[in-house]
């Protein structure tokens, strides 16, 4: 489960998170929605351990992760621009986690069977299309064996037509995860699907 | 008719008369004698490959010392350490090249350095790298920090999520990416490492057979009125920079048709 407590987070005067709340249970998919610009990316960065906040805790399965760095959250993470590494292959992509003894080659077999992903793993990532590059994404943070998902805008670069059959395809595999899932977005569109 | 601008007709004659003339001056200077006289002399073919060692060496150094810089510019652009190193990379480029193979002298030399030997490191092969080193330092570490600069931090946020230290996330996320970088880093170091003279005979003197690098052999042969062989090695000098200088263009040239073929 992920529980957030009242977090407080400003940058010089300008305060950007004000007492934020929320409790997912695991198996819950939450979506946040919100203009650009209203603090959902520093909520982001605040749960995965990139910024400090200034008040408030983080809790994730009972423990207070606050003081944890991002490397010891155990929190999946597919960013808005993918975040592949364009000097590994797909597969090297997929794999990223294991070199930290998160997931195993069954965990990636899985993602990879799931999302359909067999026949380009030999390839750089620059020669998928967005909505692929997206796939791979959350294959990669699927396998690195998270305790909650967290997608930030991840299908961003995908047109609409194609987010038609994206969509479904990720809330399937993710509620298959039984761990708790926050969707930030701030497409309206999309947060009804 | 195309309209000269008043650039043009400033930057044409200025560039050719000030830059290339010069150098043409010495390539229209070699003759046949200064040719076998410096070719057929042991000590130059030391000085070259002292020079070719030391600089490699040098500029293998700064691309790691530069690495350095690029972490903290990085995962620590805060702290205090990063701003002295920050301001400290300039200070190479303002200051006298005397002054900063004096300054080497003195940190390194006999007073302090005594015990490895009489003059401390002080006119050895390791001074003239240290030297070199203290000198094309700060162009490695400017080019890897504008590459960095460049890296989308989210590459970086991403690692650190996927269980990468900041240390591990450097060394896979980033360092991968900044090739091209670290290339050019090297390339200009070692461009910058072979035209050192004054820290160079300062810090490393200018023993001929030992310390004696290609820059040091020129100013040795002009000082004995062997001009001919002090032209020769200057030739020897302009062709080994512009090897230099093709190799980071053509570099560029295929990094550019490749990027625009992805």
């Amino acid at each position: 489960m992920l529980e957030v407590h009242n977090l407080h987070k400003a940058f010089g005067d300008h305060l950007v998170l004000n007492g934020v709340s929320l409790d997912i249970n695991p198996g819950e998919i939450q979506v946040l929605i919100g203009l650009n610009g209203c603090g959902k990316t520093t909520l982001q960065r605040v749960l995965t351990g990139i910024l400090k906040p200034d008040q408030g805790s983080v809790h994730i399965d009972g423990q207070d992760v606050t003081p944890f760095p991002p490397e010891d959250r155990m929190i999946g993470y597919v960013p808005q621009n993918t975040g592949l590494f364009r000097h590994l292959t797909i597969k090297e992509n997929i794999l990223y986690p294991l070199r930290n003894g998160r997931g195993s080659e069954d965990k990636f077999r899985e993602a990879v069977n799931l999302l359909s992903l067999e026949q380009y793993l030999d390839w750089k990532p620059d020669k998928l299309s967005g909505g692929y590059r997206a796939r791979v994404a959350l294959a990669r943070a699927l396998v690195s064996s998270p305790r909650v998902m967290l997608l930030d805008e991840p299908i961003t670069e995908v047109d609409r037509a194609k987010k038609e059959y994206v969509l479904p395809l990720f809330r399937d595999v993710l509620l298959q995860l039984h761990i708790p899932v926050l969707y930030i977005t701030h497409d309206p569109w999309e947060a009804g699907r | 008719m195309r309209k000269v601008s008043i650039w043009e007709v400033l930057f044409i004659p200025l560039f050719f008369f000030l830059i290339i003339f010069p150098i043409l001056a010495i390539l229209g200077n070699v003759t046949v004698e200064g040719m076998t006289l410096t070719f057929g002399d042991p000590v130059f073919w030391i000085a070259v490959r002292n020079t070719l060692i030391t600089a490699f060496l040098a500029a293998l150094l700064g691309v790691l010392l530069a690495l350095g810089f690029g972490y903290f510019y990085i995962f620590h652009p805060g702290t205090v350490m990063y701003r002295i190193a920050d301001f400290m990379n300039d200070l190479p480029i303002a200051l006298p090249h005397t002054v900063a193979g004096l300054a080497l002298l003195l940190a390194f030399g006999r007073n302090v350095m005594g015990f490895v030997g009489p003059t401390g490191l002080a006119f050895t092969l390791v001074a003239v790298i240290l030297a070199m080193f203290f000198v094309s330092y700060p162009l490695a570490a400017r080019t890897i920090a504008s590459a960095a600069e460049e890296i989308d931090k989210e590459l970086i946020s991403v690692a650190r999520k996927l269980g990468d230290s900041p240390p591990k996330a450097y060394r896979r996320g980033v360092i991968p990416l900044l090739d091209e970088a670290i290339f050019s880093a090297f390339v200009l170091g070692f461009s910058r490492s072979l035209s050192e003279f004054a820290a160079v005979i300062m810090f490393g003197g200018n023993v001929p057979g030992m310390t004696q690098v290609l820059a040091s052999y020129v100013f040795t042969k002009v000082e004995e009125g062997e001009v001919s062989m002090a032209v020769t090695a200057s030739a020897f000098c302009i062709l080994l920079s512009l090897l230099l200088v093709l190799v980071l263009r053509m570099r560029g040239w295929s990094h550019a048709r490749s990027a625009q073929s992805a």
